[in-house]
């Protein structure tokens, strides 16, 4: 199965190519939905700790 | 929390974006397509034709985002709201990245196609021009520390600069004798204007290419809301900050 997968990607090379920038992709979408999820974090800090000064 | 919402939308350019990469790449070009995933051959291009489905729409991303810096200023100048201008310059700081992509990509596309990398095309003029422009406005944002000085003056020239975004993207390019696809072609011997000679010139995407196209447009403009949404957070976040408005003692980042 394996070997029958590597035969097929090195007679078809855009195959590779196409793995690759889909890793790419992948990796540039994890770290959108990482940077997405630590602002909303640091977003809802910045208002807690706004709302607990207000209150001081 | 996250919202069902927000998670739809990034399910849908996960989704979509791995069917533009998976469709651009690897379908098929062939004499006459006869199935939805056969691409035409078109002489002079063959595989690079498939640059269209990530070239152009980096640069319509440009467009988008310079239409929406404009927009967000014209709110600033409206309602005087310094949030718009972080808005505005959320869309102008991704748009100036969208342009550089569309440069380079096309750039080295140029150079399999063409023979060089940079030929002064009317295209490629065009674009070197509204990267001036632009990268004019950011350094013009950089150098002015009053904020309102800074939002009314760069409202202004969003404004402004856009009105010659139509004329170099959609016009310009298209009236002109060049190389780029869509450009006019000229009889070297009669100097009449031709259509017909060039397949390069002549390129037009065929129903099977619009469909992979379409996507990807879809596809960058949802990347580009994301990305957008994403900066212009940091923005109001590194705003709030350096306006020293969080005092709170506890407060840190990772």
């Amino acid at each position: 199965m394996e070997g029958g997968l590597i035969n097929f990607l090195e007679t078809n090379s855009i195959y590779i190519v196409m793995f690759i920038v889909l890793v790419v992709w992948l990796g540039i979408f994890l770290f959108m939905l990482n940077t997405d999820k630590r602002l909303k974090e640091i977003e809802k800090e910045l208002e807690h700790s706004g709302s607990a000064t207000k209150e001081n | 929390m996250i919202s069902n919402k927000s998670i739809i939308w990034k399910a849908v350019l996960m989704i979509l974006m791995t069917f533009v990469i998976i469709a651009g790449i690897t379908f098929p070009i062939v004499p006459s397509p006869k199935v939805w995933y056969e691409f035409p051959i078109i002489p002079g291009l063959e595989q690079k034709a498939k640059i269209i489905f990530f070239h152009v729409p980096t640069a319509w991303l440009s467009v988008l985002a310079f239409l929406m810096a404009m927009i967000s200023g014209i709110k600033y100048l409206r309602h005087k709201d310094i949030d718009d201008d972080s808005k505005s310059a959320a869309a102008l700081q991704i748009g100036m990245m969208f342009t550089i992509l569309a440069t380079i990509t096309g750039s080295i596309w140029a150079k399999f196609t063409w023979g060089s990398f940079w030929h002064w095309d009317a295209r490629e003029t065009s674009i070197f021009i509204l990267l001036l422009i632009y990268g004019s406005l950011l350094a013009l944002r950089s150098a002015i520390e009053n904020e309102d000085k800074r939002a009314r003056l760069s409202a202004v020239y969003s404004i402004i600069a856009f009105l010659t975004v139509p004329f170099f993207i959609f016009i310009m390019p298209r009236i002109m004798v060049g190389l780029h696809p869509g450009s006019l072609e000229l009889d070297p011997n009669t100097g009449k204007v031709i259509q017909g000679s060039n397949p390069v010139i002549d390129f037009k995407m065929n129903a099977n290419m619009r469909i992979v196209f379409f996507t990807s447009l879809i596809a960058y403009t949802i990347l580009y809301v994301w990305m957008y949404q994403l900066r212009y957070k940091t923005i109001i976040i590194k705003d709030k900050l350096s306006k020293k408005i969080i005092r709170g003692k506890n407060w840190k980042v990772d």
